[in-house]
């Protein structure tokens, strides 16, 4: 049994008092990011980086890895209670949990959305505990040519089904792949892109670049658009969150289909949970037998989106931790965590380092526990939260981020990163360039290009290894396939027209 | 967006062509495998491609909804912008000079009072204890040294 021997061993690792601490920190922090609207999870994790830089690596993940399955937990509260999304994956929630509040059932939509997110987490859990380590054995016996498909196939997966603009998502890909040449040749020694700047040498970044992108340019965004601020006067007591048997009863199909959507789509490199809640609540409204009831204060329109999402938390630490592929921007910010730490996402990392892997997995576990009582019996605390106005938040994120950036190298070279990547960030925010693909690129480009050249030198110069290798044989098709795929779907659409006029 | 796409293009064009250039002059390598230059050159390659495809689409799209609106805000929200980037600018300069405490309280003071016209009560409390505490957690629970100025603070 060594599927249970690894559990023992990862419960071990996480029920040490220091990443008890600090899975209940993580999964704190995460409630309130996902409470308060304006900051998301992937800013979150992106300003944890600096502050758990000095940590353990698995102390450090599992806290990384509380604050953005917290969110989905605290981002139903005020999509809930004021109509506003805490961070995007609740957006679906709003629907009918908004509804369910104005009807006086607040109580019942919190306690269903919470119960719900621990459930479907949960559920999530115990697949990744059994569907990883397959996977990852599968996957050990990867050289270069390997490594460069599986990267390839990374980018053009986060590309493509990241958003609806593969052409920008690609150019952005690329320009996170030209950041990363930037300093030494770790090959030659020649010094590339820095501008005769010594700062430069070493390349840019990581924490710089993902903090200005993702949380500086938040910042940005929100003074152009200010969040309204709206407060929720409902009462809750304890009692009243328990939703009641016919909530169960109405909730129970919504749960279980969520859960498995969730997860396995989830999965799928460049979803995300909120993409998973958009799916989860348009099943559930499309089976359900009075779908007129969505949409008016449904419970099982709570159920599925918050199922669904934490489901997708799960999910998407499946193909982080066994091919190091994140599924969106808050696990690309957490790979690039990992390999500031040392450790290299992949298949290996399960053998490598199975006391981080399985540490990790059973923390999320009792991360779940901690996080459903935080969200039940202390819900009251967090609607206080909410009466925070964001004009305080922006000094303080502004201030922890720059402070943070300053800590890991006692660099100010570093907080000026940050300062042209918010600036960057805004402009592709506005421009509609998605920002993940080009994190995932400067984290993962120094990969891509070692394991380019050290392919083509076993080769000779011919592309001709990444094809006839099995594995990556496999691994380059679905990258070229899922690369041409917005031109394949054009040409279908185009195709199915014209025998439509015919 | 229409607009925008076609400067974008283009920036991203001259972009490539540096990028190209660049990558061309980078020493090849000594062997016959591929050279510091390779990735960057093929990279600066098809990024001009990308960027030609987005100025070319652009350019035949018809002008949708979405183009007429004006890609950047009105004058008041990009005057917030700008302050909060001259303020984080500031801050970064002067951190060395200040010192860590003096240069926080007063970034904060500023993103409160000048940019967001709080009054002075919250702006004073919360640059006090925003920077008491961010002084406490880095200096002294993280042990990390944070800049000081020249009377050592």
């Amino acid at each position: 049994m060594d599927l249970f021997n690894n559990l023992i061993l990862g419960f071990h690792v996480a029920a040490s008092w220091e990443n008890i601490l600090f899975c209940f920190i993580g999964v704190l922090i995460g409630t309130l990011i996902g409470v308060l609207p304006g900051i998301g999870p992937t800013t979150g994790i992106a300003i944890l980086i600096p502050v758990t830089y000095g940590m353990s690596a698995t102390t450090a993940i599992i806290t990384m890895a509380g604050v953005y399955y917290g969110a989905m937990y605290g981002g139903s509260t005020t999509s809930i209670l004021i109509n506003l999304p805490g961070e995007s994956a609740s957006v679906m929630t709003m629907l009918d949990g908004y509804q369910m509040a104005r009807k006086g059932r607040a109580g019942p939509a919190l306690g269903m959305a919470a119960l719900a997110s621990f459930i479907a987490g949960t559920f999530a859990i115990i697949m990744l505990t059994f569907i990883a380590p397959p996977l990852a054995s599968y996957a050990i016996s990867f050289g270069p040519p390997e490594y460069f498909a599986l990267t390839f196939m990374g980018l053009t997966l986060v590309s493509t089904l990241g958003g609806d603009k593969p052409l920008k998502a690609y150019i952005s890909a690329i320009l996170g792949l030209l950041v990363a040449c930037v300093g030494i040749d770790a090959i030659s020694g020649v010094a590339r892109f820095t501008f005769q700047s010594v700062n430069l040498l070493d390349g840019v970044g990581f924490i710089g670049m993902a903090i200005g992108l993702f949380a500086v340019s938040e910042i940005l965004v929100n003074i152009e658009e200010p969040i309204k601020q709206v407060f929720s006067d409902a009462k809750l007591g304890f009692r009243s969150l328990f939703p009641n048997l016919r909530d169960w009863k109405d909730s129970f199909g919504a749960l279980w289909r969520g859960s498995l959507l969730g997860f396995f789509i989830g999965t799928l490199p460049g979803s995300g949970a909120t993409l998973c809640s958009f799916i989860a609540y348009a099943v559930e409204k499309r089976v359900s037998k009075h779908p007129e009831k969505f949409g008016t204060g449904a419970i099982e329109g709570v159920a599925a989106p918050e199922g669904a999402n934490n489901a997708a938390a799960g999910g998407a630490m499946v193909p982080l931790l066994t091919l190091g592929i994140p599924s969106g921007g808050a696990t690309a910010v957490m790979l690039g965590a990992l390999m500031i730490h040392g450790l290299r996402p992949g298949p290996l990392l399960f053998s490598t380092n199975p006391q981080f892997v399985w540490g990790l997995i059973a923390s999320m576990y009792i991360g779940n526990v901690f996080l459903v009582i935080l969200n039940m019996p202390l819900i009251g605390i967090w609607v206080k939260f909410l009466k925070i106005p964001y004009k305080v938040l922006i000094p303080l994120i502004l201030t922890i981020s720059a402070t943070g950036i300053y800590a890991t190298d006692n660099n100010v070279f570093d907080m000026w990163i940050m300062f042209f990547f918010g600036l960057v960030g805004y402009v592709m925010r506005k421009l509609d360039f998605p920002a993940p693909p080009m994190v995932l690129a400067l984290v993962i480009g120094r990969l891509v290009e070692m394991s380019l050249r050290q392919s083509l030198t076993i080769s000779h110069g011919s592309i001709s290894i990444f094809f006839t290798r099995p594995i990556s044989g496999v691994l380059t098709v679905i990258a070229l396939i899922s690369l041409f795929s917005p031109l394949l779907r054009v040409a279908w659409r185009k195709l199915v027209m014209s025998k439509l006029k015919v | 967006m229409k607009e925008g796409d076609l400067i974008t293009g283009i920036v991203l064009l001259v972009l490539s062509g540096y990028v190209i250039q660049e990558a061309w002059q980078m020493p090849p390598s000594a062997t016959f495998a591929p050279g510091s230059g390779f990735l960057p050159f093929w990279l600066g390659v098809i990024l001009a491609v990308f960027a030609t495809i987005l100025f070319v689409s652009a350019w035949h799209r018809q002008a949708t909804e979405k183009d007429s609106k004006p890609l950047f805000p009105g004058k008041q929200p990009l005057l917030g912008i700008a302050l909060v980037l001259v303020g984080l600018a500031g801050y970064i300069l002067l951190i060395e000079v200040f010192g860590y405490l003096v240069d926080t309280f007063l970034f904060i003071v500023f993103l409160m009072k000048v940019v967001e016209h709080e009054k002075w009560q919250l702006t004073l409390m919360v640059a006090v204890s925003a920077t008491a505490a961010l002084f406490i957690t880095f200096q002294f629970l993280l042990q990390i040294k944070l800049p000081s100025n020249m009377f050592g603070f």
